[in-house]
């Protein structure tokens, strides 16, 4: 699975309509399973399943039956061959008991499961997801994270995945590529990636709001409001420097929550790239720099 | 997280032939589903139809119904009513895939697009004849036209057999301005809006307030490369009992024919002409 992380308008959701042959592209080419979207294009779309961004995906009016066995015929299957496959699929998703019903009278969380059902219909071997758990609420994005997993590690699929929800991508993403004003700047298995942001540093959790330790910060120190507390974050996991500014907060008073020792999370790191001109990712250690973008 | 074992898809290895029959088939089913489900619209537009066409009838007939004249414009109206569902209904059908994003998957298929064209212009056919054949039954009978089965027998609608040409051919030249007006959508979204017009002109100009043929000479040159207007030329002269060699030689079928083809051929050809062009531009969701 690769992430394909990018800031609004950097080009996400236009590099998965060139791949699906919806977007033509003003040069170069695109190739799906060894099939060039731009010359053979009918078998270059028998390789993918999308579901885009901003967009219902499937009929509204239809019931969720009726919009599989549509696509499942539109791109070529018999019916004979469309029904088990839906039905599984409706099963699996739990809209078999509603699948009569139209896809407009469900929730939002089960359209985007229809969506999905409908892009799975054909059996591709890759997907394009732009966005799939936008607008969802905490269970139903759940559901589809946990979806997206088993289609990558137990069908084998091969899934492009974009979203703004970081955590997803960390947890699920093999590789990632971040692509910003059109360019990617960043494409690296995600280990690696990480690997070249790390850092010791140590977070310290605090009672109280962030203004209670502004004068106890020592340089370079971060500090945010997190749900009622402050998380400050000391970069360089200086043993002497924490002892310092725990000294400093028993000084003043601040109840202490925790001590813990992390690294920087992919949110971080993609923040880090989107907003550095430079568009460089760090080597790693022993390694000259190097240009981002380069797959290793 | 349950599970999942998704029984495998077979090999989509139809022949090309057989997919395209089946691809057309898919769309049009689609098509007739989605008439289904706003089945009330349909039965209020053609409700709202008959009777602009009654008071029209009314009004040129000083509060009477001309059965002279009806016997020669009821054609027309069902002409109308099928040119009228496939412009309105083409149009607001892709502006709403375009905006619903649901033109996008359809466009992830092996089918061409001139073969989803035909197949949901196909679905606008059977839409726009349901509302034409309760409209004919409403005032060939209620209005007591009559129809005539014996050939030469007087005032009246001649069932003549051969009459099925013409009414194909108009059927063909009134999706085929459907079509034409879809596809522009597909260009430009705004111009949906225009279809009214075009509906109003063909209103105006197909024979459904008079017959084309008493229209000031100039003015009938103009009609008849309306869409649907010399096939109700065409079908008129049939049904008033001179068969189908006097359609022939009064020129209103043969250039029905090369109507119905350049109509046809403009549409399709457009139609694939901006859907390319929309896949340039990324004009197949919303803008």
């Amino acid at each position: 699975m690769i992430g394909l992380l990018g800031p609004n308008g950097a080009g996400k959701t236009t590099t998965i309509k060139m791949a699906c042959g919806l977007i033509v592209p003003t040069a170069g080419t695109i190739r799906l399973n060894g099939y060039d979207v731009g010359r053979q294009r009918a078998d270059a779309v028998r390789q993918i399943g999308a579901v885009l961004e901003g967009s219902r995906n499937v009929y509204w009016p239809l019931t969720a039956w009726q919009n599989l066995m549509y696509f499942g015929k539109l791109k070529g299957l018999r019916a004979a061959e469309v029904k088990p496959r839906a039905q599984r699929l409706l099963a699996d998703l739990g809209l078999g008991q509603r699948r009569n019903e139209t896809v407009g009278s469900y929730s939002r969380g089960m359209q985007q499961k229809v969506a999905i059902a409908a892009a799975l219909i054909t059996d591709p071997p890759i997907l394009l997801l732009d966005e799939p758990t936008i607008g969802l609420d905490v269970e139903a994005a759940r559901t589809v994270k946990d979806w997206i997993a088993h289609l990558a590690a137990d069908e084998g699929k091969t899934i492009v995945l974009t979203t703004h929800q970081l955590p997803i991508v960390q947890e699920l993403a093999g590789r990632i590529a971040v692509i910003r004003d059109g360019s990617i700047i960043a494409d690296l298995p995600t280990a690696d990636l990480l690997a070249r942001f790390a850092e010791d540093r140590f977070e310290v959790r605090v009672a109280g709001p962030r203004s209670g330790v502004a004068g106890a910060l020592p340089a370079g120190a971060r500090a945010e409001a997190d749900a009622g507390t402050t998380r400050v974050t000391l970069r360089d996991a200086d043993q002497g420097r924490l002892h310092e500014f725990l000294g400093e907060l028993r000084a003043r008073d601040i109840p202490l929550l925790s001590v813990t020792q992390a690294q920087p999370d992919l949110e971080e790191i993609f923040l880090r790239l989107i907003g550095s001109s430079a568009s460089r990712v760090p080597p790693r250690a022993g390694e000259q720099p190097e240009r981002a973008g380069v797959t290793p | 997280m349950s599970a999942i074992a998704i029984p495998r898809a077979g090999a989509a290895g139809l022949a090309p032939r057989w997919f395209a029959l089946r691809a057309f088939g898919t769309e049009a089913g689609k098509g007739l589903r989605l008439m289904w489900r706003r089945r009330f619209m349909v039965v209020v537009a053609a409700a709202a139809f008959g009777l602009t066409y009654l008071g029209i009838s009314l009004f040129i007939g000083g509060g009477h119904l001309v059965k002279d004249l009806m016997v020669r414009t009821v054609p027309a109206l069902l002409a109308v009513a099928v040119a009228n569902t496939a412009a309105v209904e083409g149009t607001g059908g892709i502006a709403e895939e375009i905006n619903g994003g649901t033109l996008e998957q359809t466009r992830l298929s092996p089918a061409s697009p001139q073969l989803q064209a035909l197949g949901r212009m196909t679905a606008l056919a059977v839409e726009g004849l349901a509302a034409a054949v309760v409209l004919g039954i409403v005032f060939v009978f209620g209005a007591g036209l009559g129809i005539v089965f014996v050939f030469g027998a007087g005032l009246g609608i001649h069932p003549h057999p051969a009459v099925v040409l013409p009414a194909l051919l108009t059927i063909a030249d009134a999706l085929g301005y459907g079509l034409i007006m879809t596809a522009l959508v597909v260009r430009v979204p705004g111009i949906g809006a225009i279809t009214h017009v075009a509906n109003m002109v063909i209103m105006a100009f197909g024979g459904m307030l008079v017959p084309v043929s008493v229209f000031p000479h100039g003015m009938e040159i103009f009609a008849r490369f309306i869409p649907t207007a010399l096939g109700v030329q065409s079908a008129n002269t049939i049904l008033a009992g001179h068969g189908l060699a006097a359609a022939w030689s009064d020129g209103t079928l043969p250039w029905l024919l090369a109507h119905t083809a350049v109509v046809v051929t403009a549409g399709l050809g457009l139609y694939v002409l901006n859907i390319r062009h929309a896949q340039r531009e990324g004009g197949l969701s919303p803008r």
